[in-house]
This record gives C-alpha cells, sequence and structure tokens, in this order.
C-alpha cells in the first residue's frame, strides 16, 4: 500500500540546502495557490468589505461570510448577493477564466473573482482607471474606445494567398501571448502611468496587448501598423511589470508584447524611439551610459531650464561635466562599438 | 569569499557613492571584489526593446568575462540584474542565439557556457554571507531608526523571473533592517515604481509616481527610505526637490543605497559611505548611531 501524502503537504520535506533570497516571504504571504487554500477550512467565517457606490460617495459595507471548501471570490460575492445584499452590483458571466468580465481588486491586487481563492480578510473594489457604474462595476468605454483609435486589424500588404495559408507556428510565434488575451482589465487596472490619467499618452498595457494580436502578425501592413503605433505613446510604459503580475491569462505582457511593439514602433517610426537610438549611440561610443551625456541628447537645451538643479548635481559630485565632454576610449567602448556598430 | 563585481552605470556616475559605499562594506563582510573593468552598460531598458540581439551580446559577454574570471557575479543595481538574468535566460533557452553570440564574442577571445551565477547584493548578504553572520558583524544596531524598504521593480518582478503571485510578499529588505537594528515601517510605496525608466525624456511621470510613495513612507513614520537600486535613488534622491514642488510640501526624506544602511550598522562612518553624496541631507538619522 502506497501512503499518499495528506492534501496541502510539499511531498518532499527536506530543507533547501540554502536560503533562497529572491523568494524571502513566499510561505509567510501565502504566495502561491496551493499554499492559500490551506489557510481556511469549513466552519470558518470570513470578513469580507466591499465597496459600494451609485452615484455618491462611496462606501464600505462589511459582511460575514461563510466559508465553504474550494471558495472563490465570486462565490463569496454570489454568497453576499443572495444572502446579505440583493443589490450588489458586480459583473460576471462564464465563471471559468474565460469571459474576463468579473475582475476586481481584492486586498489591493488586481484578481479573476471566478478564479482566486478567497482570503481569511478581504477588502473588494472595483478595478481603477476605469469610471465606476455601480458597485464593482466599471465602464469598459474608454478602453474600447482607445482600442478602436488603435484599428486593432490587419491590412494586407500582399494579396490573399488563399487556404491554407501559408503561415507557420513560428510566423504567428510574435502575436501569440497576445492572442491568449481575455481583456478582463487587470492590468489597465494595474499600471501605474494610466494611474496618472492624461499625464502621457501612453495607451495603456490592455489596448497595447489587442494592438499587439495584429500589429505583430507577419500579414499586418507595415503602413497600417505604423498608423496605430504612432497613436500608442508606448515609450512612456516605466517597464514594471505591474501588468504582468496581475494577468490571469499569464501573458509576458512586457517581454513578448510592449517590447516587441517598441522594437516595431523604432523600425517604422524611428521618431518616437529617440530616446532609446539616443541611448544606444552613448552605449555604442562610451561603452557604459554617462547620464549628463544622455540627458543632453534627449533634451537637448530644454535640459537648461533647471539651472539651479544642474548647479547642486553639480556641486555634490553627481554630475562630471569634464567626463562628459572629454570621451575616454575604454576597453568598454572599444568592445561596444564593435559589438553595436557605429552610431546610426 | 570572491566574486566578479559588476556595479553599472549609474554607480559609476551619478551615484558613485554606491560604489564606493559597495567597496568599503564589501571588505568589512571579507567579500572580495573584482571588478570587471572591460564591462559595459547590459543596455537600461531601451536596447533590450529596440535591439535585442545587442541586448543579449552585452549582457552575454558581462557573463563570460566572469566566467573567465571562474567567479560569481555580483551586481547592486536592479535593472542591471533582471537584464543579466533575462540575457542568461535567453541564452540557455535559444541555443540558435547563444551560438551566435558566442561566434560574436570569440573575436574577444571570450566565450559563455551558461556557468556564471548572478546574484544582487541583497541576495549575497542571505545566501553568501548568511543572516547569522552578519548579526555577528553588527557592531552598531541603528536602535530605532524606522525604515522604509523601497524594492523598485526589477528585484522582484516579472513573476516569471522571481515567482511571486504579489510581489508585496516579498519581505528580504525588512528582515535585513531588522538585523541592522532598525524598525522597518509599511506603507504603499515598497514595491511600486519610481518611473526612472522614462525620465530622461520625460520626468513627470517619474516625479508623480515617486511623490506618492515618499509620501506614504513620510505618513507612516519612516526617517529614512533604503533601497538596492541606484536608479531608484536617483529619483528617490536627486528628484526630490522636484516632488517637493511638485506636490507643494516639504519631504526631507533621506535616502540610502542598501551598502549604506548595512555600512552604518557594521561601525563605518557617514563620511566613509559617501552619505554627503546624497541630495537630501542624512544627518537627521545620525542620531540612530549613538551606540
Amino acid at each position: 500500500v502506497v501512503s499518499e501524502a495528506p492534501a496541502g503537504e510539499p511531498l518532499d520535506r527536506t530543507p533547501p540546502a540554502t536560503v533562497d533570497a529572491r523568494r524571502l516571504g513566499q510561505s509567510e504571504g501565502y504566495d502561491t495557490l496551493a499554499a492559500r487554500n490551506t489557510r481556511l477550512a469549513i466552519g470558518d467565517t470570513l470578513s469580507v468589505r466591499v465597496r459600494r457606490s451609485e452615484g455618491s460617495e462611496p462606501r464600505v459595507e462589511q459582511f460575514q461570510v461563510p466559508y465553504q471548501k474550494w471558495m472563490r471570490v465570486l462565490d463569496a460575492l454570489n454568497w453576499i448577493a443572495e444572502n446579505r445584499a440583493p443589490d450588489l452590483a458586480y459583473r460576471w458571466f462564464c465563471g471559468s477564466k474565460m469571459c474576463g468580465t468579473c475582475a476586481v481588486r481584492m486586498n489591493g491586487r488586481e484578481v479573476l473573482a471566478c478564479w482566486e481563492a478567497v482570503e481569511p480578510d478581504m477588502t473588494i473594489e472595483p478595478l481603477r482607471n476605469l469610471p465606476v457604474i455601480r458597485d464593482l462595476v466599471v465602464d469598459r468605454g474608454p478602453f474600447d474606445r482607445k482600442v478602436a483609435e488603435l484599428e486593432p486589424w490587419i491590412e494586407r500588404a500582399a494579396p490573399y494567398a488563399g487556404f491554407p495559408e501559408p503561415l507557420s507556428h513560428r510566423d504567428m510565434r510574435g502575436a501569440s501571448k497576445a492572442l491568449d488575451c481575455i481583456g478582463c482589465m487587470c492590468c489597465y487596472s494595474a499600471c501605474p502611468v494610466i494611474g496618472l490619467g492624461d499625464l502621457t499618452d501612453f495607451a495603456g498595457p490592455a489596448p497595447l496587448v489587442q494592438l499587439g494580436q495584429t500589429a505583430l502578425d507577419p500579414r499586418n501592413d507595415p503602413a497600417k501598423i505604423e498608423r496605430s503605433l504612432a497613436r500608442t505613446g508606448i515609450f512612456n510604459c516605466v517597464s514594471c511589470y505591474k501588468c504582468e503580475e496581475v494577468c490571469p491569462a499569464a501573458i509576458p505582457i512586457v517581454t513578448r508584447v510592449i517590447e516587441p511593439l517598441k522594437a516595431k514602433a523604432a523600425a517604422l517610426v524611428p521618431a518616437m524611439a529617440a530616446h532609446s537610438f539616443a541611448l544606444r549611440d552613448i552605449v555604442a561610443t562610451r561603452g557604459r551610459i554617462d547620464p549628463s551625456a544622455l540627458v543632453l541628447r534627449v533634451q537637448g537645451l530644454r535640459a537648461l531650464r533647471n539651472i539651479p538643479r544642474v548647479l547642486r548635481l553639480l556641486l555634490r559630485g553627481k554630475i562630471d561635466l569634464i567626463k562628459t565632454f572629454l570621451k575616454r576610449t575604454t576597453p568598454a567602448a572599444v568592445a561596444a562599438r564593435r559589438l553595436l556598430g557605429g552610431r546610426r | 569569499m570572491k566574486f566578479a563585481y559588476y556595479p553599472g552605470c549609474s554607480a559609476r556616475s551619478t551615484c558613485a557613492e554606491l560604489n564606493e559605499a559597495t567597496h568599503e562594506v564589501a571588505a568589512r563582510l571579507g567579500l572580495e571584489l573584482t571588478p570587471l573593468e572591460a564591462a559595459t552598460c547590459t543596455g537600461a531598458r531601451e536596447l533590450r526593446a529596440i535591439d535585442p540581439i545587442g541586448f543579449l551580446t552585452l549582457n552575454v559577454r558581462i557573463l563570460a568575462l566572469a566566467q573567465r574570471e571562474d567567479l560569481p557575479l555580483m551586481t547592486i543595481c536592479n535593472t542591471c540584474t533582471l537584464n543579466l538574468l533575462d540575457a542568461h535566460a535567453t541564452f540557455v533557452d535559444e541555443p540558435e542565439m547563444a551560438r551566435e553570440v558566442n561566434v560574436r564574442l570569440s573575436e574577444d577571445g571570450l566565450s559563455y557556457s551558461g556557468r556564471t551565477r548572478i546574484s544582487h547584493f541583497l541576495w549575497v548578504l542571505y545566501e553568501d554571507i548568511g543572516i547569522d553572520r552578519l548579526r555577528q558583524l553588527v557592531v552598531r544596531p541603528l536602535n530605532g531608526l524606522t525604515v522604509a524598504a523601497f524594492y523598485g521593480c526589477h528585484i522582484t518582478r516579472p513573476p516569471g523571473r522571481y515567482n511571486f503571485v504579489d510581489s508585496r510578499n516579498n519581505v528580504a529588505l525588512e528582515r535585513l533592517a531588522e538585523v541592522l537594528g532598525c524598525r522597518p515601517i509599511d506603507y504603499s510605496g515598497r514595491t511600486e515604481c519610481c518611473g526612472f525608466h522614462t525620465a530622461a525624456h520625460d520626468e513627470r511621470v517619474a516625479i508623480k509616481l515617486t511623490g506618492q510613495h515618499i509620501k506614504s513612507a513620510r505618513t507612516n513614520g519612516a526617517r529614512t527610505i533604503v533601497t538596492p537600486c541606484p536608479l531608484c535613488h536617483t529619483v528617490l534622491d536627486s528628484f526630490q526637490r522636484e516632488i517637493e514642488k511638485d506636490m507643494n510640501e516639504k519631504l526631507d526624506m533621506p535616502v540610502l543605497h542598501l551598502p549604506q544602511l548595512v555600512g552604518l550598522a557594521l561601525g563605518l562612518s557617514p563620511e566613509t559611505l559617501r552619505l554627503d553624496r546624497h541630495m537630501v541631507e542624512t544627518r537627521t538619522i545620525e542620531s540612530f548611531m549613538g551606540s
């Protein structure tokens, strides 16, 4: 008879040989699905706070919800609607991670209500960065309009080759991850740049993923892609990976969508990537980045608008203009020039 | 304990104090650092997008330089760390590209076979020095100093690299601060973004984002912020005057590089750790170094 390990217990009990410093806090934070499922048992009561609003100041309502086995955030919301607050507004449809309508913020993190395990203490709020219609229901209109502006469709540069189209999985690799998007808006809510409103013209992760589905498709006309990319403000992405962290479809949004789109923008609309080209040139000539040289290249005379700050930085030795203007030839510079090529 | 040492561009220019402090602290910890003099920039965020092959080549070259010394590689910048980890992963996952890169590196007499262990100074403290040993080395615990840990992004995200479901669960900096005698505080900015990577063309994003974080640290009682990343430090410290102007509010929040906080507890002086090179005065925290 093979003895079975109790549910939730790892089979391998040997302690790790050394500390894994990159993951400190994962066990105390119940940072895996398996760990979170061990936190509650039948008979427990959840403390749930729901942020509610209807054209008025938002208010927080508190509910005590009996835990049921394998309970999801959506089950808790359903229990509240059926037993305590029949007027609670929230959206869901498929209940199985497909339709992307049930996203909410749970304890400050964007999750799909239908897929996320409940926690003993939960604050549930509507997504950020979209207008709230009522309670947990947000208006997706701003997203829809942005996506429409980006014209996320394919216009063929070459005539249709007929069926079956000669397309390999390799050809579709670029767009493949973006095609996993369920349009749930978790990333749009998590994006700090979108959180700053109209400060920049950044389209945001969700619209860029929608665009990536066709702009990274080899059949699309470069002229069409160029037109779309010019409207994205894509170089305002701060590369914080918040979008990737919350994506329930596990799309590597930064590395497999935003960066490839930036590469396309650099090729098709080079003016958008002026900062990136300046950085590349500086690395290619100096081997390393001289921040003053970069700022001068990117901002030109604008950099001198804030003279007091330049003086402050000089005073503390934060910038060294002699170094900036006297380019020393170092082994790093020689290597970088050879490997990256000369100036563009 | 020997490491090849890769400070990155920031610690060699605007944050030179980080480089100096790291050398001083390493000596106290018994870490022998071998600088890779011929190492280039890792390409920041820009190169990886517009020139993926150039990005891979520069990063793998740095890893090859460390491998030639037969040493693990220690970094002190979040973005450099992630770039090197990503390049290493691509090198391992894409044998065709790996071969191509090695052909280009062979002109330099270099070659990489995927052997270099990449570790940030923060991880070296835990994995190589060990927390117990570090505790023994603390001669001047910073008792009562309330610290806001500012992780930045690239040392705790993306999930594909560090495996956090929720990167806010990372406690490496807080636990370390406790070993040094400090009292870490909780606040909303811990694992948020400083906005550095778009600041060369538009500072407003960095100023707006980081203003919220410093304010939250202050409201929650922090006397100082500590960060493992010189890029975050640049925004938190060098931009703080502009942030104050934008918020119309004084913040006066000293910001320490991680090796500086460690160094203070190991008994090194603020002068040795070059706290005088910061834009925001750090004198307010010196009262915690009494004992």
